[in-house]
């Protein structure tokens, strides 16, 4: 039976152990990331007609390195050969782009294909992708130009490597100064070109040739590390963005609110029972607070989502306007409520640790209750009224089915433009790290890079409490008549 | 008087300052009491709402009939089944090792420098979010030990979610039992075993029991862990019996509710106030479970 009793312990110590472990272990496939880049570059007429936005130029190349590929795209053109003069007359410079490696001195036009990026091949550094620019014969007469733009929600600040667009090789034809433009300090630009004019479809490969090359700046690591202190979350987008600024600005948001609005009852709630309540009274309402606690969450959320939010809705719509009854406000609200019982217990307990020789000592000097209390008992049981509070932040930024149901799931990130503004924020929908977790995590591909993140979400999440617990135990336990 | 005198202070300025003192103590009492008011009113509120919505979609078709027309009619028996499963085999998975391992804890680990880091950890670990659980059971039970969205998942996801407040709870009833006793124990010659067995379990069964059915309970009406590793919405086809069932996820109360949102608010709203007090009533059952046995074991004891 002891030999039972040993192995429970081990049981205890080793799920410890393994939850910390698979929490860590499992943040690693974030590490797995592999930055895409995207970037638009296309050859234009300068003083004809062309297009401003690259993304509407139907000449421009999207020189892209993304796995995932980009929307809306139909994998049979992958095979789309680069257009003869014929094809292009009636007009148009055109520039096409290629990953290609090898001799620039034996590329057959023949065989180059358009928009060769939708092989999808992953942004590993050091690839190189050419453009080849020239002028259809229609443009004989005009200069051309070179413009560049990144494409859609690319941007280069996150990426371990630096972009730089460079001319490779220039027309025998023609004397250009040497291009090298570093895209992380220009991100988008045009520059105008002597013109080159391919007179025959062998002609188009000897032109410009420009590379759009990634040269490596940090470790793939640092990066990922890097990309978690930012401030967009979007992990679904053609160029996935990591950063977990909003999430947890929205979880400190709802656990400030929610602390704020529950700590006054939840003390004055605890004070009254251990200080001033008869004890039968105390015998009823502890109780009852207490049901509270066993409450399920979901069960709080889909009254806040049935009954809280359309009372918002309906009363401050008109006030300050509310989109929806789902926002910060009525979640922080509920998650008061589920803070209530915690934060009171919590205190009640730490008032009641406070030694009644104490109380009396100040009856005896003839001080009130109110005296009493703010000169005597609170002092004393400052520790333990801190703890009640640090357990209950810990439990509101751990609550997730609240802020599923009324946060409206959308980031967070509060903008403080004088008090109407400010007041706004309350009114946004809001969205925190632990339903983030639990709403994505069904969809994401197993251990993959989103997965990961998740995970390193988690991870964050798990030693944030822990922090919290630990100093609120740590707290709760250490009484000032004791020190 | 002299002390009036020095500060410059007549009696009646004293009266006048202590009954202000007195009328403060007042005030601050009824602030007290005010503040407890909203509190409890603001609690009532919910139960009472919940209750008062809740009753008229209840009825024995609601409890014993699975959803129909695509989770919009019908009762919800199948929740209500899958989560007394879940429940239920989560407590018999918990209840000997969190019981042993609290035993292990209060009585054979002593206070090394080790054993007070894990103590620190089962703490900390008593007050870890509920997600981490879900994502924990997910990449270890569910994918690891290739249990898939099963049951049995879900019983070792909520075991480990309930185990460190059944270890704490175990370990401060145990240490709640009077020295005295023990140590009677042993001064009649009973071994450390015996003492065990004979005098600190039975003293602190009550305290034992009640944590572990009370963790049981909030385990059964959370539901985060079992949203990745444990929940199914909707299944086609008659539910799997015997050990098939455990291999297979399985719908139940918190799930349901929680899914139902997701999917966009198809279940009408009085099957949710249902749902949401079949699933209240569960878990308030269970407390009220627990709050029994303690009180018929101190009877037991003092008898």
């Amino acid at each position: 039976m002891e030999a039972l009793i040993y192995a429970s312990g081990g049981v205890v110590i080793v799920t410890i152990l393994a939850v910390v472990y698979y929490l860590t272990h499992e943040s690693k496939y974030a590490y797995e990331r592999k930055f895409d880049y995207g970037y638009r570059v296309a050859l234009q007429p300068v003083s004809g007609q062309y297009e401003k936005d690259l993304s509407l130029d139907p000449y421009a190349t999207l020189v892209t390195a993304n796995k995932e590929g980009l929307d809306g795209l139909d994998e049979k053109e992958e095979t789309v050969p680069m257009p003869t003069l014929e094809e292009l007359s009636g007009g148009a410079t055109f520039g096409t782009g290629t990953p290609l490696s090898g001799d620039l001195a034996k590329v057959d036009p023949s065989k180059l294909y358009r928009d060769d990026w939708r092989a999808q091949k992953p942004a590993n550094v050091g690839q190189r992708f050419l453009v080849f620019g020239f002028a259809t014969p229609e443009y004989k007469s005009d200069k051309m130009a070179i413009a560049w733009a990144p494409d859609a929600s690319f941007n280069s600040e996150l990426a371990p490597f630096d972009l730089h667009l460079r001319l490779v090789r220039a027309p025998s034809s023609v004397t250009v100064q040497p291009i090298d433009i570093d895209l992380k300090r220009q991100p988008e630009g045009r520059m105008e070109l002597p013109s080159y004019v391919a007179t025959s479809d062998e002609a188009r490969t000897e032109g410009y040739v420009f590379a759009l090359e990634a040269t490596p700046t940090s470790s793939t690591a640092a990066a990922v590390s890097g990309g978690i202190f930012r401030s967009e979350w979007d992990p679904t987008g053609s160029y996935p963005k990591f950063g977990f600024v909003p999430l947890l600005m929205g979880t400190f948001l709802i656990t400030l609110l929610a602390i704020l609005f529950a700590s006054p009852f939840a003390i004055a709630t605890a004070v009254y029972l251990s200080e001033s309540a008869p004890s039968r009274v105390r015998e009823w309402v502890k109780p009852v607070i207490e049901l509270l606690a066993s409450v399920p969450t979901v069960v709080l959320g889909y009254f806040g989502l049935m009954l809280v939010a359309p009372f918002l809705q309906n009363t401050l719509a008109k006030a300050v306007g509310m989109d929806s009854g789902r926002a910060l406000l009525t979640t922080s609200l509920i998650m008061a409520v589920l803070l209530i019982p915690t934060i009171t217990s919590v205190a009640e307990d730490a008032l009641r640790a406070v030694p009644q020789s104490m109380r009396d000592g100040g009856e005896a000097l003839g001080l009130t209750l109110k005296e009493r209390l703010r000169k005597i008992v609170l002092p004393a049981a400052k520790g333990g009224l801190t703890a009640a509070i640090l357990l209950g932040m810990a439990r509101a930024i751990g609550e997730t089915m609240i802020v599923w149901i009324l946060g409206g799931g959308a980031p967070l990130l509060p903008t403080f433009h004088g008090v109407k503004d400010t007041v706004g924020n309350l009114m946004k929908p809001v969205t925190a790290a632990p339903d983030t977790v639990a709403r994505e995590m069904g969809n994401v591909d197993f251990q993959g890079v989103h997965y990961g993140h998740l995970f390193l979400l988690g991870l964050t999440l798990f030693v944030l409490t822990l922090v919290i617990n630990i100093v609120g135990y740590r707290l709760g336990r250490r009484n000032a008549w004791q020190s | 008087m002299a002390i009036v005198g020095k500060f410059g202070l007549s009696e009646a300025d004293l009266r006048k300052r202590d009954q202000a003192r007195q009328q403060g103590s007042t005030l601050y009492r009824g602030w007290l009491l005010g503040a407890t008011a909203i509190a409890l009113g603001i609690i009532v509120l919910i139960l009472g709402t919940i209750l008062v919505r809740g009753i008229p979609a209840l009825s024995w078709q609601f409890l014993s009939q699975p959803p129909t027309d695509g989770m919009t009619g019908g009762g919800i028996w199948p929740q209500i089944r899958g989560s007394l499963v879940l429940m239920g085999g989560t407590f018999a998975v918990v209840l000997p090792v969190g019981v042993l391992g609290g035993v292990y804890l209060a009585e054979y680990a002593g206070n090394g420098r080790w054993v007070r880091l894990v103590r620190g950890a089962v703490t900390s670990l008593a007050g870890t979010p509920a997600i981490i659980y879900g994502l924990f059971g997910f990449a270890v039970f569910v994918i690891s030990m290739k249990l898939g969205i099963s049951v049995l998942a879900g019983w070792l996801t909520l075991a480990t979610f309930a185990l460190p407040v059944i270890v704490l709870n175990t370990e401060n009833a145990i240490k709640l039992v009077p020295e005295s006793l023990t140590e009677a124990a042993y001064a009649l010659g009973l071994s450390r075993c015996q003492t065990l067995y004979r005098v600190v379990l039975p003293h602190a069964l009550p305290g034992i029991v009640t944590g572990v059915v009370l963790s049981s309970g909030r385990a059964a009406g959370e539901a985060t862990p079992i949203l990745l590793t444990a929940g199914i919405y909707y299944r086609s086809g008659a539910a799997p019996t015997g050990m098939e069932m455990l291999r297979k996820g399985t719908e139940n109360l918190p799930y349901h509710l929680a899914e139902g949102y997701r999917q966009g608010g198809k279940i009408p709203e009085k099957t949710i106030w249902g749902t949401c007090l079949v699933l209240m009533l569960l878990v308030l059952v269970i407390n009220f479970a627990a709050i029994l046995i303690r009180a018929r074991a101190r009877q037991k004891q003092i008898a």
